[in-house]
């Protein structure tokens, strides 16, 4: 039997610096999400953890911000790939503290909780970082999670 | 459907809902917590938040509600949820908020649990 190879779907963007950017990230991830039938719930997931990176990146970058989306069509497990790209001075993903909902209602700073949402909502998170380059790659397949 | 409003819709007795559409982000947090302290300053100490038209929320907006949730604790009081997403209960579900809050499936479930019975 022949086997069909279809082509993934790619979106490349770089993100202004404005309020909201990060939803044009979020569109692109739908747009690229639905061309592979992609389910809606779990695309939602997707754009949750999309958000958050490009938040950090816009938050802590310099310079531009680049998201590039692939879809896989692949019939049997189609997934999704995201990477958002800065330039900023980079950071050690290891020292980032999981947050603990306890320790945030008595601190002062409730904030943090972005790291841990994008790998608790995505299947693969990959972090690379060093002064002028942070590049964070996520994957979510159908069915994940 | 990303743009963001919000509604007091109802206030009976010591409970006010509050019906918030669009991205909940900073702007959107900021709008909700000083709405809250409005409501929980006028003796509305149980707040209903109805997210049914709600699809996307950052943690930025997360971290406004976690003032609401922190000022309703403070005066004894609910803070309640109400017709999440999937995906937005899934968020809540990794932060713990179930512990701290209430969350309904709907607005009618609800109102049901939260009014005291006539």
């Amino acid at each position: 039997m022949a086997m069909i190879m279809v082509e993934p779907v790619r979106v490349r963007l770089v993100l202004p610096r404005t309020p909201r950017a990060e939803l044009l990230a979020t569109r692109a991830v739908e747009e690229a999400g639905h061309r592979i039938a992609f389910p809606r719930d779990t695309l939602a997931e997707v754009k949750l953890a999309v958000v958050e990176a490009c938040l950090n990146a816009i938050e802590y970058g310099t310079g531009e911000v680049e998201v590039e989306v692939i879809a896989h069509a692949d019939d049997a497990h189609p997934w999704m790939e995201v990477a958002v790209v800065d330039h900023g001075p980079g950071f050690d993903p290891s020292g980032v503290a999981k947050p603990v909902l306890s320790d945030k209602l008595r601190s002062t700073r409730k904030r943090g909780w972005g790291l841990e949402l994008i790998r608790r909502l995505m299947d693969e998170v990959q972090i690379t970082s060093e002064p002028g380059l942070t590049r964070v790659r996520m994957i979510r397949r159908r069915g994940g999670r | 459907m990303e743009t963001f409003e919000l509604k007091v819709t109802d206030q009976q007795g010591n409970v006010a809902v509050l019906e918030i559409a669009g991205y909940i982000n900073n702007e959107g947090g900021e709008v909700i917590a000083k709405e809250a302290r409005k409501l929980i300053d006028a003796g509305r100490h149980t707040l209903l938040l109805d997210l049914r038209a709600t699809r996307i929320i950052n943690s930025i907006g997360i971290s406004l509600l976690l003032e609401v949730l922190e000022h309703t604790l403070e005066v004894k009081g609910t803070l309640a949820f109400c017709s999440l997403t999937p995906s937005i209960a899934k968020t809540f579900q990794i932060m713990g908020l179930a512990q701290y809050t209430r969350i309904f499936p709907d607005r009618v479930t609800a109102l049901t649990e939260l009014l005291p019975s006539q």
